[in-house]
C-alpha cells in the first residue's frame, strides 16, 4: 500500500529524516516510536503531503505520489488525524463528517456517518458543536471519525491517545482495533504507551533522529539495546 | 547617456532618502505591533501640511515647522495607538479596517481644513538648484538627503546602542519572550508608534520642499511606504533603507528612460514582482506566507 | 426559515413596486437610491470574500474599473449587445481576479494591500493605455441600456430595476453558496485550514472560487454603471470610493449577513449625500471614516447585529439572512 524510499527531510541544518524506508502493506497495523523529536510526526507530514521531502520517493497504492498536494492524497485513500486536535470547532460533530465525505470521498453518506459514529462512540454528540462542547477524548474521536469518513485506504494515527488516562486508553485502543476489523485499512500509528503498540500493533518501526533503528514484532524491537537505549538516553555502544 | 543614467541614480537615491523615512516608521510599528498602520502616509501628509501653514503664515521655513509637525503628528500618532488598542479580536484585520478609517478621516480633515488646491514651497532657496559635478539637485532635496541620512543613522544607534531601542528590537523579534524578561510590550509599542510619528514628521516637511501636496496624496504615500516594507522583508532596517532606495531609483530610471506618468506603475510592478519571487523580501526574516 | 423566505419575497415586491410608484417622479432621489444599490451590490460583494473566502480586501475598485472600462468598450468598439456586455465585464473582472492568484499564498494584511496594489495598476494602465481606453480623457456618449418589450431602461426606473435584480441575484447566489457544503466547507476553512485538507477540500481553489465571484460580480456593477452615467475616465472608474463605500456599508451593516451590506449601503450612501454632504459640502467623508472606526471598535458584527436576536445554533447553522 504504501512505499517509502529514503526520504530526507531538512529544516536548515537539522536533518529531520535521514534515509527512511518503509513499507506499509494492505490492512498491516504498524507501530511508529521513537523518542520525541526523532521525526515520526514529521514522517506523517511527508506521507499527507504537508511536508515536501528533500530527497527520496513515495509511492501509495502503486502509484507516485511525490507532486500530489495534501488534499488530493486525502481524496486517494490517506487518512490522518493532528496530534493536537483540529476540529473544524463552528461545525458540528455531523457536519465535520459532512465535509470529510463529500470532499474526502465525493459522497455524503448519511448511513456511513451514522456507522462511523457509532463506532468512535459519538452518536449521541452529532448535533453537538465541535469546539465548545467536546471532551478531550472526544475531540480525539472526532478526529479518527472525521479522518474515516473520507473512506480511506490507510490511516495515520499521531498520539490519537495523548493526554488519555488508563481507562480512556484502552476503551479507545479497543476501538482503534474495531475499526481495524470493520474497514480492514493499513493503519500507521505513532504512540509512547509500549503497552498499547504491543496489544495493537503485530509490527512496530521505531525511528531515532530521523533514522529508522528497527522494524519488526514489538516483542523483538523493545528489546533490541539500542532501541532501549533511545529511550533511556544511554548512549548505544558503536 | 551616462549623464542621464548617473543623474537618474542621484535623483533616485535622494527621493529614496525620503521613502526610507516615511518607511521605517512603517516597519517599526508593524514589527512591535504586527499592525500595518494604513493612516501613516496621511501622517506624513498632516505634517506636509503643517510645514506648509508654517511657511505660508509666517513665511517661515519648513525646517523650523518640523518642531510643530513632530508635536501634532505625535498627537495624531498616540489617538491612533490608543484606538489600536482597543481592538480586542482579530488585530491583524480588524487594526487594517481601523486605521483605514482613521486615514479616511484624515484625508477629508486634510481636505477640510486646507482645500483641495495642490501646494508646494515657494520659498526660492530651498528650491535653488545645486550642482555636484555633473548632477543636480534642488537644494532642498540636498538638504532633507543629509537630514535622513542623520536621523536613519540616529535611528540605528538608538535600536542597537540604548536599552529603549533594544526593548523595541526584542519585542519585534519575541513579544512573548521579551514579557518574560520584564519589558513592557505596551510600553514598547507605544514609543515605536511615537518614533514613527517623529519620523514621519521630518518626511512631511521633505515632502512639502521637494514636492507638491494634495490631499489624495496621503494613500499613495502609504503603499509606496508598504511597497519598501515588502521589498525589504519584515524586521530589517537595513532592508528598508535598501528597499526604499531600490523604489525611488526604479521611480527616477522609469522617469528618465520612459516617462513620469508610468513611475508609479513601475513601482508597483517591482512590489509584485518581489512579492510572488521573493516572498520574504531581499533581508526578510519573518515568514509572510500563510502556510 | 420560512418566515425568512416571506420576508425576503416581501421585500422584493416592495423593491420593485413600490419604491419606483412612490419615488419615480422625484428624480433625484432615484439616482441616489440607484447609486446606493450600486455600492450594495459591491459591498455584498466585498462582504462574501470577506466572510465565505475569509479574504479581506482594499482594492474592488479595481473589479469595478474593469468591468466598467471592458463592457463600454465591448460594446461601443465590438458591437455587442449591452445585456451580454454586463456578464461580459464581469468575466473580465474575474479574469484580472486570476491575475491575483498568487497573492493568496499571503497572510490576511498582505493579501489585502496586494489587491490595493493592482486596483493602482489597473488605474494608471487605463490611464497609459491611450489606445485603448482614450486616456484621462476618458470615454464619453457610452450607450444607455436599450429599450426591451416596448420600456424604455435607460430611464431611472429602468435602471433602477436593472440593478435592483443585480443584487438580488448576487444575493440568492450568496445564500446558495452558503448553505451548501462548500460554504460548510469554507466555514470549516477559516476554522482549520489543516483539517479541512486533510479531509480533502483543496482549500485553495474554494478561495479563488471566492475571489474570481467577488471579481465577477463587482466587476457587472461596475459595467452597469458605465451604462448608466454613460461616460468613463480612470480617475472615476477606478476611484479609492468605489473600496471605501462598501467597506464602510458592509461593516456598518454587518459583513456577515447578506442583507447586512445591502441595508448598510442603503442607509449609508444616503446619509452621506443628503445629510453629511448638506452639512459639510466639502471633506463631508470624514464622517464615514469615523463611522468605519466607531463600527470597528465597538460593533464589528455591525450594527444591526445589536438588534438581531440570538438565534440557537441550529437554526444558524446555515447563517442569518
Amino acid at each position: 500500500m504504501l512505499e517509502l524510499s529514503d526520504i530526507g527531510v531538512r529544516f536548515g541544518g537539522l536533518r529531520a529524516l535521514d534515509g527512511v524506508s518503509l513499507s506499509v502493506a494492505d490492512s498491516e497495523i504498524v507501530g511508529l516510536v521513537g523518542p520525541n523529536g526523532a521525526g515520526k510526526t514529521t514522517l506523517f507530514n511527508v506521507i499527507s503531503g504537508n511536508l515536501r521531502p528533500q530527497r527520496g520517493s513515495l509511492r501509495f497504492a502503486g502509484a507516485d505520489i511525490g507532486s500530489v498536494p495534501a488534499y488530493a492524497r486525502a481524496r486517494l485513500g490517506i487518512g490522518r488525524t493532528f496530534q493536537i486536535p483540529q476540529p473544524m470547532h463552528t461545525l458540528t460533530v455531523a457536519e465535520n463528517l459532512a465535509v470529510a465525505q463529500r470532499f474526502g470521498a465525493s459522497r455524503v453518506d448519511a448511513q456511513a456517518a451514522a456507522e462511523i459514529l457509532d463506532l468512535v462512540q459519538l452518536t449521541g454528540l452529532a448535533s453537538r458543536d465541535a469546539a465548545t462542547s467536546l471532551s478531550l477524548a472526544e475531540l480525539k474521536a472526532l478526529e479518527v471519525a472525521k479522518a474515516l469518513a473520507t473512506r480511506p485506504r490507510m490511516l495515520l494515527l499521531d498520539e490519537v491517545l495523548a493526554g488519555l488516562e488508563a481507562v480512556a486508553k484502552r476503551r479507545f485502543t479497543q476501538m482503534l482495533a474495531d475499526i481495524h476489523a470493520r474497514y480492514k485499512l493499513a493503519i500507521v500509528i505513532i504512540e509512547h504507551d509500549i503497552e498499547t503498540i504491543s496489544t495493537l500493533c503485530p509490527r512496530a518501526a521505531v525511528l531515532n533522529f530521523g533514522q529508522l533503528i528497527a522494524d519488526g514484532t514489538p516483542s523483538v524491537v523493545f528489546s533490541q539495546p539500542d532501541v532501549v537505549a533511545s529511550y533511556t538516553g544511554t548512549v548505544p555502544d558503536a | 547617456m551616462t549623464e542621464l543614467v548617473l543623474q537618474a541614480l542621484w535623483s533616485g537615491i535622494l527621493t529614496g532618502s525620503s521613502y526610507a523615512l516615511i518607511a521605517l516608521g512603517l516597519a517599526l510599528v508593524f514589527g512591535t505591533m504586527n499592525v500595518i498602520n494604513l493612516a501613516h502616509g496621511e501622517l506624513v501628509l498632516l505634517a506636509a501640511y503643517v510645514a506648509y501653514t508654517c511657511e505660508s503664515a509666517w513665511g517661515a521655513s519648513p525646517l523650523l515647522a518640523i518642531p510643530a509637525g513632530i508635536v501634532i503628528v505625535c498627537i495624531a500618532t498616540a489617538l491612533t495607538y490608543a484606538l489600536v488598542g482597543r481592538i480586542r479580536r482579530d488585530r491583524e484585520l480588524n487594526s487594517l479596517l481601523l486605521t483605514y478609517g482613521i486615514g479616511i478621516m484624515l484625508t477629508n480633515g486634510i481636505l477640510l481644513i486646507w482645500k483641495a488646491d495642490i501646494r508646494s514651497t515657494k520659498s526660492p532657496w530651498l528650491q535653488d538648484a545645486v550642482v555636484l559635478g555633473p548632477l543636480y539637485s534642488m537644494r532642498s532635496e540636498l538638504l532633507f538627503f543629509v537630514v535622513s541620512a542623520a536621523l536613519i543613522a540616529g535611528l540605528w544607534w538608538w535600536l542597537t546602542r540604548t536599552w529603549a531601542g533594544r526593548a523595541v528590537r526584542a519585542v519585534a523579534s519575541n513579544r512573548d519572550a521579551a514579557q518574560l524578561m520584564g519589558i513592557d510590550p505596551h510600553r514598547v509599542e507605544f514609543v515605536s508608534f511615537l518614533v514613527a510619528g517623529l519620523l514621519a514628521a521630518f518626511a512631511g516637511a521633505a515632502i512639502f520642499s521637494v514636492n507638491v501636496i494634495q490631499p489624495g496624496l496621503g494613500i499613495s504615500l502609504t503603499v509606496k511606504a508598504f511597497i519598501i516594507t515588502v521589498l525589504a522583508g519584515m524586521g530589517s532596517v537595513p532592508g528598508v533603507l535598501v528597499g526604499a532606495l531600490l523604489l525611488g531609483l526604479t521611480e527616477s530610471l522609469t522617469t528618465t528612460f520612459f516617462s513620469s506618468a508610468l513611475q508609479e506603475l513601475a513601482g508597483m510592478v517591482l512590489f509584485l514582482v518581489v512579492l510572488f519571487v521573493l516572498p520574504n523580501g531581499l533581508f526578510g526574516t519573518r515568514w509572510r506566507r500563510a502556510h | 426559515m420560512a418566515a425568512r423566505i416571506v420576508a425576503w419575497l416581501a421585500f422584493a415586491v416592495a423593491a420593485y413596486a413600490l419604491v419606483p410608484f412612490a419615488f419615480a417622479g422625484n428624480l433625484y432621489l432615484m439616482s441616489m437610491i440607484i447609486a446606493s444599490l450600486t455600492i450594495g451590490g459591491i459591498a455584498l460583494a466585498w462582504a462574501l470574500l470577506g466572510n465565505l473566502g475569509g479574504l479581506v480586501s482594499f482594492g474592488h475598485a479595481a473589479f469595478f474599473g474593469v468591468g466598467s472600462y471592458a463592457s463600454a468598450l465591448l460594446v461601443m468598439k465590438a458591437g455587442w449587445p449591452i445585456g451580454i456586455s454586463l456578464l461580459a465585464g464581469g468575466a473580465c473582472a474575474a479574469f484580472a481576479a486570476v491575475l491575483m492568484l498568487p497573492a493568496l499564498r499571503l497572510r490576511g494584511p498582505y493579501f489585502a494591500l496586494a489587491v490595493l496594489a493592482y486596483a493602482h495598476i489597473f488605474r494608471i494602465i487605463a490611464t497609459e493605455w491611450k489606445g485603448l481606453t482614450n486616456g484621462a480623457g476618458g470615454i464619453g456618449n457610452i450607450p444607455r441600456f436599450p429599450v426591451v418589450f416596448g420600456y424604455d431602461f435607460s430611464s431611472k426606473t429602468g435602471a433602477y430595476w436593472i440593478v435592483l435584480s443585480l443584487v438580488l441575484a448576487f444575493a440568492l447566489i450568496y445564500a446558495w453558496i452558503r448553505s451548501s457544503h462548500l460554504g460548510l466547507a469554507l466555514r470549516a476553512m477559516h476554522d482549520s485550514e489543516e483539517a479541512t485538507r486533510a479531509v480533502g477540500v483543496n482549500s485553495t481553489l474554494a478561495k479563488a472560487l471566492m475571489l474570481f465571484l467577488s471579481a465577477f460580480m463587482t466587476g457587472m456593477v461596475g459595467a452597469f454603471n458605465a451604462h448608466y452615467i454613460n461616460f468613463l475616465e480612470p480617475d472615476y472608474a477606478f476611484s479609492g470610493l468605489w473600496t471605501m463605500l462598501p467597506i464602510v456599508a458592509a461593516i456598518f451593516g454587518g459583513y456577515r449577513t447578506i442583507s447586512g451590506p445591502l441595508i448598510g449601503a442603503v442607509v449609508v450612501y444616503l446619509l452621506d449625500q443628503l445629510v453629511f454632504k448638506a452639512m459639510m459640502p466639502i471633506g463631508h467623508q470624514i464622517v464615514l471614516g469615523a463611522l468605519l472606526g466607531a463600527m470597528i471598535l465597538f460593533a464589528p458584527q455591525g450594527l444591526l447585529s445589536i438588534f438581531a436576536r440570538r438565534r440557537p445554533r441550529m437554526a444558524s447553522a446555515s447563517g442569518d439572512a
